[in-house]
């Protein structure tokens, strides 16, 4: 290390060193900020998990006439639909669903409820088709062309469902967003104070620096890295934080909910460049606004 | 050296004062002279003295500094500029968490100096000022004449070719200040150009070198081998 930075260093540890209460006020700010922030990356990475796994499952369910709202489809007909489908190019897979497959698949879902499954009678359920598309957004393609087919009672995509559950999580997750960017702008502006309280601290050094003329980076340069310290220390306890949490709770939410997977260790260690880049940006960047006007030549 | 060709600096005071602080200000320093510029409080004294190093930029006329036009410098070039101007304060600016000797090798060290350099010039200015001896000492430990010339050490340490002095001997008793005077010609005769901003109208009267005269922003007197006023 040349003598130049390590001046820059050994300035940058004094200036954190001498103000202790004020670099942990900044480095828990940091941190509250961050780990909210990651918590919401997360969220997100949970949603994307659980949709992708779910819309590789989500079928379009093309129900068939039994009398009851028309008349009944002809096996003809029935055999048009099926060899139809399955020239479809967005079409992946097709399956047929009896009357009785579907109620037995009634009765397993609502089993804790018998008198839901009493209420209904085997016959009651229409046969469907259930089709698998290559591309989930397509169901347009599918229920434009089939609708008016000859037997086809409805047509639904399962994916309204789906949708309700990521409208919910999105909500959750821009709210948490929105406080991690309020809480992110605090501690920009935290940081910020202190970066001009320890320029300050300095002022009659700084003003030497000028007079003898080092240059604008090298007389900031101490304060911008104080300011990035702080913010890296915070992203990195934030991060420990979300690492020693949020897996061991995924792993319970696992073991209790079976339908979807959950994010682990391996997404709360991916999420870290970015906590890091976001702390040390934000303290750079409210470090440089601080000085700008401080110690402008 | 020095070149200011109609010099006009206006400062704002509120939202419709202004005060003219230089008016129209034509001066030329030649290379290695050394030039008192003496007037009364508010005369121009210490904004001239700012606009040279570049802490103030002039609003009309030319300048021209140790070869760099200070109208068009760039910020970013400020302190190239700088390390061609020492600079000795009134109240000498030394950090007091410093020794006589680091505070000197701070000038060099901030500017990226190597340290085998900083560990020549340093005892070097420091023979030159007299206080070889008094290396490892603080600044509250030396008296006010001391650190006067330990502030004059570390404006000249980096050889610039411009020494500027604002009011160096305000604060010193008349015989200290003689001692400091002394030294500012020893290193003016080294070719160094030595501009003085003075209210000492015994040091001017005693050192018979160039008086420029400033009244309410102008030059009201440019006299070779002058004296500090007209009564004296």
């Amino acid at each position: 290390m040349t003598a130049r930075w390590r001046y820059i260093m050994v300035e940058a540890f004094t200036g954190l060193r001498r103000n202790l209460m004020m670099t942990f006020a900044v480095v828990l700010s940091v941190t509250v900020s961050l780990t909210l922030l990651g918590a919401s990356l997360l969220l997100s990475d949970q949603v994307d998990l659980a949709t992708d796994d779910w819309v590789g499952r989500v079928e379009v369910s093309i129900f068939l006439c039994d009398d009851r709202t028309c008349p009944a489809i002809t096996p003809e007909q029935q055999d048009d639909l099926r060899s139809e489908l399955e020239s479809q190019e967005v079409v992946a897979e097709v399956f047929y669903e009896s009357k009785r497959e579907a109620f037995e698949r009634f009765q397993e879902l609502f089993s804790d409820q018998p008198s839901l499954v009493d209420a209904i009678d085997p016959d009651t359920l229409p046969a469907s088709f259930r089709v698998r598309l290559e591309n989930p957004n397509l169901f347009n393609v599918i229920a434009d062309q089939f609708s008016a087919f000859p037997g086809v009672d409805e047509i639904v995509d399962q994916r309204e469902v789906l949708n309700q559950f990521l409208r919910f999580t999105n909500v959750v997750r821009n709210a948490a967003l929105i406080v991690a960017a309020i809480q992110l702008v605090a501690a920009g502006v935290l940081i910020a104070n202190t970066i001009r309280v320890a320029a300050f601290a300095r002022r009659e050094q700084t003003s030497v620096m000028r007079l003898v003329g080092a240059s604008n980076w090298y007389i900031r340069l101490p304060f911008v890295l104080e300011g990035v310290m702080a913010g890296l220390i915070g992203a990195l306890v934030s991060w420990g934080l979300l690492y020693a949490t949020v897996p061991r709770v995924a792993g319970n939410l696992s073991r209790d909910i079976e339908l979807m997977p959950f994010i682990g260790a391996e997404q709360v260690i991916l999420v870290g460049p970015w906590l890091l880049i976001a702390g040390t940006g934000i303290a750079a960047f409210s470090s440089i606004v601080a000085l700008r006007r401080f110690l402008d030549v | 050296m020095i070149r200011l060709q109609n010099v006009t600096k206006t400062y704002k005071r509120g939202s419709d004062g202004e005060v003219v602080a230089l008016k129209d200000v034509s001066i030329e320093v030649n290379k290695g002279e050394f030039v008192f510029v003496v007037g009364p409080s508010g005369s121009g004294k210490s904004t001239f003295m700012k606009l040279l190093t570049r802490e103030q930029v002039i609003d009309e006329g030319e300048l021209w500094v140790a070869g760099k036009n200070l109208g068009t410098l760039r910020a970013w070039k400020v302190p190239v500029l700088r390390r061609e101007i020492g600079y000795v304060y009134q109240d000498f600016k030394l950090l007091s968490n410093k020794t006589v000797y680091e505070n000197i090798a701070f000038a060099l060290e901030v500017i990226g100096k190597h340290r085998r350099e900083i560990e020549r010039r340093v005892p070097e200015v420091l023979e030159l000022v007299g206080l070889a001896d008094k290396a490892k000492a603080q600044p509250h430990e030396l008296s006010g004449g001391q650190q006067q010339r330990v502030s004059v050490a570390r404006a000249f340490v980096n050889n610039p070719r411009i020494l500027l002095c604002d009011e160096p001997t305000g604060n010193l008793d008349p015989s200290t200040s003689v001692g400091i005077m002394k030294l500012l010609d020893r290193i003016n005769r080294t070719g160094a150009t030595v501009v003085m901003a003075t209210h000492d109208q015994h040091i001017v009267d005693s050192m018979r070198r160039r008086v420029i005269e400033l009244e309410d922003g102008v030059v009201v007197r440019d006299q070779s081998r002058g004296v500090y006023g007209y009564g004296s």
